[in-house]
Parts: structure tokens; sequence; C-alpha cells
């Protein structure tokens, strides 16, 4: 089992239904709030603020606390009081699930146990996977970045599901945004997302809604990438690699399959869609 | 007010658009934007714009060559370089091609107009 969230798992093992699962998500997003929405609740930021706070996250690498000083002046143990009430009055997805009578508490228990070895074990994987890489740090620091980015470009909860190497061929229905990067070595950094995904980015990018498929969504998503690009070159330079990011391209077809030897594939779930992250060497 | 008139050059529409956005209801007025390299080139000869806003990562004509360029026509242009690369070399090689400052992307509207406003104090 890969690594994954504990509502995909019931789902993966037959447990509940996806309607089950979609109805527990919904019940999570009407009860638990972001920080920044909570602290719109209790009166501590107004609208206006709390935009420019998610703007900000959303587009720079700036922690969400000194966001919230800088915009909203809250200081830090303000925010420690959130953080506080945030985790009391979460409802997590077992919970949710109990509450809309798909399962017993029992059931949430026995499974989550099981869950959370298994957990362990897709981690410790994973970690094996990354050392089995050809120059595992470049590779974890690459697809950790882009993880970073696709969090703050989605914000969606995204998780490192799996990790293989193979020929990097693109799957179906996703297009691939990449971006050679050259210098000491050769690598490409490459998104393979689904339309929703390719949505989300590029409206969260831009500011408002695009068309699927269109110049815009290919184009905003594709500046997504370059940051990616051009952050990794700046955080490998650190470690001695001098590199340079070429323009980034969109593609429905394979390329640069037929340039690179191979392709790290970490697979990444973002709420209910999937997608991956690759690093051609 | 007479406002500050702007070029960006960006092979990015998504680019383009934001910092239209951006500047939009501000002192600052895009007069021209340009996809392309050579096209910028051109574009500046003929719009004269008090700051140019140039991308660095480009297809064909490179931003630094861009730079060179319109620096040939202007050696006062006031040319600021925006890329998502910040690298040692990358910004060391746009400084010292004549290139006035440096803004790594990405960037909110917030921290872009404040840029933009410390730029005018020495532009």
């Amino acid at each position: 089992m890969g690594s994954m969230f504990f509502g995909q798992y019931l789902l993966s093992k037959g447990v509940i239904t996806r309607e089950a699962l979609l109805e527990a998500i919904e019940r999570q997003r009407q009860t638990n709030l972001s920080l920044v929405e909570l602290a719109v609740r209790r009166g501590h930021i107004d609208s206006d603020q709390a935009e420019m706070i998610l703007a900000s996250y959303r587009t720079t690498e700036a922690d969400l606390e000194d966001l919230f000083f800088d915009i909203g002046g809250l200081n830090p143990e303000k925010v420690d009081e959130l953080r506080r009430v945030q985790r009391s009055d979460w409802v997590k997805i077992g919970a949710a699930l109990i509450s809309a009578g798909h399962l017993t508490r029992d059931e949430v228990e026995e499974n989550l146990a099981v869950f959370q070895e298994e957990q362990r074990e897709a981690d410790q994987q994973l970690e094996a996977d990354f050392r089995a890489c050809k120059d595992p740090k470049t590779m974890k620091s690459v697809v950790e970045l882009a993880i970073f980015h696709l969090k703050r470009f989605t914000d969606r909860p995204i998780k490192l599901q799996a990790l293989s190497v193979g020929g990097g061929e693109l799957g179906p229905g996703l297009r691939r945004y990449a971006q050679k990067l050259q210098g000491d070595r050769v690598l490409y950094v490459a998104l393979d997302l689904p339309a929703e995904i390719s949505s989300l980015v590029a409206q969260r990018f831009v500011g408002f809604a695009v068309d699927d498929g269109s110049e815009v969504q290919i184009d905003a998503v594709c500046e997504c990438v370059n940051i990616i690009g051009g952050h990794a070159c700046t955080q490998l330079e650190a470690r001695g690699f001098k590199l340079r990011p070429e323009p980034p391209f969109s593609t429905i077809g394979n390329e640069p399959v037929d340039e690179a030897s191979s392709s790290v594939r970490a697979s990444v779930i973002a709420g209910d869609a999937s997608a991956d992250v690759r690093v051609f060497v | 007010m007479t406002k500050w008139r702007v070029m960006t050059v960006d092979d990015s529409a998504a680019i383009l658009t934001i910092i239209a956005a951006y500047l939009e209801d501000s002192e600052f007025e895009v007069v021209a934007s340009e996809r392309d390299g050579a096209m910028a080139v051109e574009r500046f000869a003929a719009e004269r714009p008090d700051i140019v806003l140039l991308d660095l990562i480009m297809p064909g004509q490179s931003g630094v060559e861009t730079l060179e360029r319109i620096l040939a026509i202007d050696p006062d242009a006031f040319v600021v370089i925006v890329s998502s690369l910040g690298t040692e070399d990358a910004v060391h090689e746009c400084l010292t091609t004549g290139a006035r400052s440096f803004l790594q992307k990405p960037f909110t509207r917030d921290s872009f107009i404040e840029f933009m406003r410390d730029l005018t104090q020495v532009a």
C-alpha cells in the first residue's frame, strides 16, 4: 500500500463507498475551519485581510505566522491560540463517517490501527525508494519543492503516495507541464496533471476562472512549473550545482521521454484527484 | 498625475495578465507588453518606457540578450529582471549586464507594488 489519507484507505479496502467518503468530506468542509477562516470568525481579522493573507500564502514562501502578523497584526501567541481552538474543534474523517452513520466507532478504531501500521511501512518504503534513486538528495529536494508549491497553488492537502522509476510515459487524461534544467547536468521537472488540478492551479494563479485547455490555463500552469524549476535551480546551487532553466512547455505527448534515460515518478493525491510529479534524469 | 510608463516582457501570458492587473489603478501604466525578446527591443525603441520589466528565461532571444539590445539603444534604459530563477550567477549576470534590479517570482500584489514604488525612488 502506498502512502494515503485514511478516507482513501477505507475506500480502497471497500470499507466505505465513494458516496460515503464524499459525504464525510463535505461534513468536514462545513465544520473544519482553516486558521484564516477561524481568525475571521473570531473577529481577529476582516475578510479583506483574510484574502490578502491567503493570496500571499499561495504565491510566496512566507510563513503563515508571519503573514498573520504582517497583514493582520496578530502576534504568535494569538496564532497559537487559534491553532489550539482549531485542533480542539477539528472533525477527523473517522468522526465524520461515524456521525454520518457510515461506520461505528469500533469499525473506525479497528481500521485506523491497521491503517497507521501500514502507513509507517509505506513511509519507510518511500524513504527507501528515494535512497534507491540516482542522486536521491536531488530527487527528494525537487519532488518536495514541487509538492510544496502544488499545495500552495491548489490550497489542497497533497500527499506523496508512491515513488517509482520508469520510462516516463504520460498517463491517460493527463497533461504534462515540464521544464528542462541544464548546466552541470540535465534534468527535467514535470507536473502531469488532470484537467481538474490544472484548472485549479491556473485559477488560483491568475485570480480568475479560466477555460479548461485554454492558452491562459496552460500558460499559467507552465508558469507554476517555471517557478518550481527556478527555485529548484536556486536550491541546488547551494549544493554546488550550476543549473539554468529553459522555457517551460506543455504537452499531451511523452516529451521529454526520448531525450531522458529514465524518470522518477512521484504520485501525489490532492483531495479526491491524483497527479504525478516527475523528475527526468 | 503623470503615470510611470511601464513595458512588460514575458513569454507567459499569465504573468503579463497578472502584472497588468496588479498595476491597474496605480501610478503605473502598462504601455506595452511583449512575449518575445526581439519584438520587445523594437517596441522599446518605439515606446521608450520609463521602466522595463523583463523576464529572463524566454524562448528565442533570452532576457540577457534582450537587455543588451535595449541598452544598446538607450544605455540609460531602466530595465528590471523579473524571474523565477534566483541563483547568484543569474542575478550577478543580469546586474553586471546593466539591469537595475532583480525581482524573483512569485510575488503578491502588495509586494509587487511596493517593489515598483521603491524603483521609482531611483528610476
